[in-house]
């Protein structure tokens, strides 16, 4: 018997990789078009990476734009990588620590094994190609010598970006323990990948309002974290300063060093997996079973009914069940954060002293439009939250039209209103207070077409989602295509509501706000109403597919 | 995924006799192949109404995609079943009426609390407020569920999911049970107490079809028995006549085909 080598490791995620495409086209194709599209983003984006700067006309302009390019993409790029698999990947669990639990693979193999692992892959390629580009441009800004330094940098960069996620995750894992903490965990990440829109809206903005000077202040300053370092050393070599570019590759150094030490300190934690502890009892309800189900706040907007209780059922899901509360909670950010962005970013030059410009009808028409479609996209693949759960209506026979209508019914009351006062406040202060009555008819306009077209990706497009006690988990490969169709869901669903959003256009003042706030919800209204007659007559149809559908596959 | 439309009957399934011997439970040439494995090839099967009828079978033998089957949570590619003559893929709601059903390896609305699970089953299924509050009571008090009942069920024990996925499929008083692996992970005592339970419940007139791969409980329980193995049924009939005076076990791994003793292999050990 020989011992496990590193090597051994990376062919098992090798062969895990091929096993899960085997026999299945769809799933090749599908991994070869995300192959394809990463590839070509990658290159895409080195090969403007290499190319920004070089027309200038000014050369210390041009080097500065440079720089801060190279810092601002390469500390986004190790941030991205240290958190984007908790957030939208899920840890990659093909090498899942646990998994070894039982085997006898010293943890400095193990350890070797799964970070080499981490680099085999179509992110891993990606990146590297994206900010490859840097080499390239720093090989046309100085020369042969400084693109090799840049290249090496690029995989340090990107070396810590890997050893920071696996740090990360393994160590949540230990901490991860109760489901409690690890709804919290899971929210709070959720909140914070919604806020990066608006912090890197920020730095473009910045860039853009021709505040070079501020955005240089602040590349310097990242230049000096471990996030950003690797990717300054270029320019202090090239241009001569030995001792900061000596400095930077110290901080480097123990940073990784820190980082390794603290994931093999917490590879064994993570290794024992999460053990399931039993959860406090909730607060004893007065009466009986169906009052504890529709509490009385709730007996004023239903009955004791099937539609009553599926209505009660996704209200205290929304909150109760960690994946969805974050769900929510990152699109009633969005709901505020796209309107603020379209609504307040210059489109023409801003001139120091002169009134900011009036936002544009079309800009606003539409983002507020856009704002109420996110909330009601939140259902376009609603059967997969309670997964094979969905086998307890198909027993009952629940008719699909209730069922669906239930659903959204929950979403509205739960959402609408808080977008509504989002959004009324984005407006206000913009200074678009008489756009209110008008954003309101917008806002039903696109909810309303929203739950249309969700219903019925729901119902024909489900995928499941993967049921384990890991929130950070998300699945791979089926999903992010049919995920795809939800994006071109709420391009449809804009377009879908295109009719009222030109109404919004073409009048003004209180008639404008009188007749869209009329027309808006008359016509979201029809929309949810047809959309859940078509969507439920196909899940009467399908009702045992459906379940299948989003059942996970072990 | 599949897009059956509603399976046609193949020309030799016909529909069970509709006088007084009316089986509770018939399936009749249901068959499902996943890919190219073939999960259950064609079987027929009469569960006789007021019989106490253990499916048996080894791990992977089809028990679970049958009894899916035959209560619509899974279209089958062939084949009809009929609860009490209510075609369960033809007329769904009148089959599922009569029907009550604790699935395996089936998710829970989990972020409920078992009392609010029980009222959610309830009126999902149209009963009448009061009426669900009423058995809900009963259901958690005697399955000693009334501490639990404010918990989420995404907290419970393994046991404890059975026996409240069980309170669900008796809380509108069903004519048939199907129960798959009621009797998993459950420890002794709430063991007993189901078996106890359903033993009345049959006494009183209904129907209990159950799998599970535990020869013990069913020879303790059942009346009926038929010996499932790589979708086909191997062996069918009342306990007795498929015992034939046998110890079941000795029966049953002899129908299965499985090795009743190790020679030399396993010397090193």
């Amino acid at each position: 018997m020989t011992t496990a080598r590193p090597r051994d490791i990376v062919r098992l995620k090798i062969q895990l990789l091929r096993n899960s495409l085997r026999g299945q086209s769809w799933r090749i194709a599908l991994f070869l078009l995300g192959l394809v599209i990463g590839l070509f983003v990658g290159f895409g984006v080195g090969l403007a990476v290499s190319l920004t700067g070089l027309d200038g006309a000014d050369p210390a302009t041009s080097r500065d734009i440079a720089y801060l390019v190279a810092v601002l993409l390469g500390t986004g790029t190790v941030l991205a990588w240290a958190l984007f698999p908790m957030l939208f990947f899920g840890i990659d669990e093909t090498i899942d620590p646990a998994r070894f639990a039982l085997l006898p693979v010293p943890r400095r193999v193990l350890l070797a094994g799964m970070l080499a692992a981490a680099f085999v892959g179509v992110p891993a390629l990606t990146t590297f190609l994206a900010t490859g580009g840097l080499a390239i441009a720093a090989g046309l800004r100085f020369g042969p010598l400084i693109a090799l330094v840049s290249l090496v940098c690029v995989l340090v960069g990107l070396l810590v970006g890997v050893v920071a996620s696996r740090a990360l995750t393994s160590a949540l894992a230990a901490m991860l323990r109760s489901r409690k903490m690890r709804d919290l965990a899971a929210v709070l990440i959720a909140v914070l990948a919604s806020m990066a829109a608006p912090l890197q809206w920020g730095i473009t903005a910045l860039v853009d309002s021709g505040s070079m000077s501020r955005a240089m202040a602040i590349s310097r300053v990242l230049a000096w974290t471990p996030l950003g370092a690797p990717y300054a050393i270029p320019f202090d070599l090239a241009e001569g300063r030995v001792g900061p570019a000596a400095l930077r590759a110290v901080i480097i150094g123990v940073t990784l060093a820190g980082l390794l030490w603290w994931w093999s300190a917490t590879l064994e934690s993570a290794m024992i997996g999460t053990t399931a502890q039993g959860g406090a009892a909730r607060a004893a309800t007065p009466g009986g079973a169906v009052g504890a189900l529709i509490p009385r706040s709730l007996r004023g907007l239903v009955r004791p009914s099937p539609y009553g209780a599926i209505f009660a059922r996704e209200w205290r899901s929304w909150w109760r069940d960690a994946r969805r509360r974050a769900s929510l909670l990152s699109v009633l950010i969005a709901s505020a954060v796209v309107p603020i962005v379209v609504l307040f970013t210059p489109f023409q030059p801003v001139v120091e002293g002169a009134p900011t410009p009036e936002p544009h009808r079309l800009i606003v028409g539409y983002g507020v439009t856009f704002a109420g479609t996110i909330g009601g996209m939140l259902l376009a693949n609603q059967f997969a939250f309670d997964g094979s759960a969905h086998a307890a209506h198909l027993l009952a026979g629940v008719p699909g039209r209730t069922e669906l209508r239930a659903r959204a019914a929950a979403l509205a009351a739960l959402t609408v209103p808080l977008i509504a006062v989002i959004t009324s406040a984005v407006l206000v202060a913009s200074g678009g207070a008489d756009w209110i009555l008008a954003g309101l008819g917008l806002l039903a306009t696109g909810f309303g077409a929203a739950i249309a077209a969700a219903s019925l990706l729901s119902v024909l497009a489900a995928y499941p989602m993967p049921d384990v006690n890991n929130p950070f988990a998300l699945n791979t490969g089926s999903g992010s295509a049919k995920g795809l169709l939800a994006a071109v869901a709420i391009v449809a669903t804009i377009a879908l509501s295109s009719p009222v959003t030109l109404v919004s256009m073409l009048l003004d003042g209180l008639t404008r706000g009188i007749v869209v706030l009329v027309v808006g919800v008359a016509y979201g209204v029809t929309a949810a109403w047809l959309g859940t007659l078509i969507a439920g007559d196909a899940l009467d149809r399908r009702g045992p597919e459906l379940l299948a559908a989003v059942t996970p596959r072990r | 995924m599949s897009s059956g439309e509603t399976t046609a009957a193949a020309p030799s399934v016909e529909a069970p006799p509709v006088d007084g011997a009316q089986p509770a439970l018939a399936l009749r040439g249901l068959a499902k192949r996943f890919g190219l494995k073939v999960a259950v090839a064609g079987i027929h099967l009469d569960v006789p109404a007021g019989s106490f009828y253990g499916l048996l079978g080894p791990n992977g033998a089809g028990k679970t995609t049958s009894l899916s089957m035959a209560v619509g949570l899974l279209r089958p590619d062939a084949g009809a079943a009929y609860v009490l003559g209510q075609d369960v893929w033809a007329d769904p709601v009148a089959a599922k009426r009569l029907l009550g059903v604790l699935p395996d390896g089936v998710r829970m609305f989990d972020r409920l609390t078992g009392r609010e699970l029980l009222a959610y089953t309830g009126l999902l299924r149209g009963m009448p407020a009061d009426e669900v509050d009423a058995r809900a009571r009963d259901l958690l008090d005697v399955l000693g569920l009334v501490e639990a009942g404010q918990t989420l069920v995404v907290d419970y024990s393994a046991g404890m999911r059975k026996k409240i996925g069980l309170a669900c499929a008796l809380l509108h008083a069903p004519r048939v049970l199907v129960l798959d692996e009621p009797f998993e992970a459950v420890d002794p005592v709430s063991a007993a107490l189901i078996r106890d339970i359903l033993q009345r419940y049959v006494h009183s007139g209904g129907t209990v079809i159950f799998s599970s791969h535990v020869m013990q409980v069913v020879e303790r329980l059942c009346s009926h028995v038929a010996i499932l193995a790589e979708g086909q049924i191997k062996a069918v009939g009342t306990l007795a006549d498929v015992r034939g005076g046998r110890d079941l076990e000795e029966v049953f791994v002899e129908v299965v085909g499985g090795r009743t003793a190790t020679g030399k292999e396993l010397s090193w050990l």
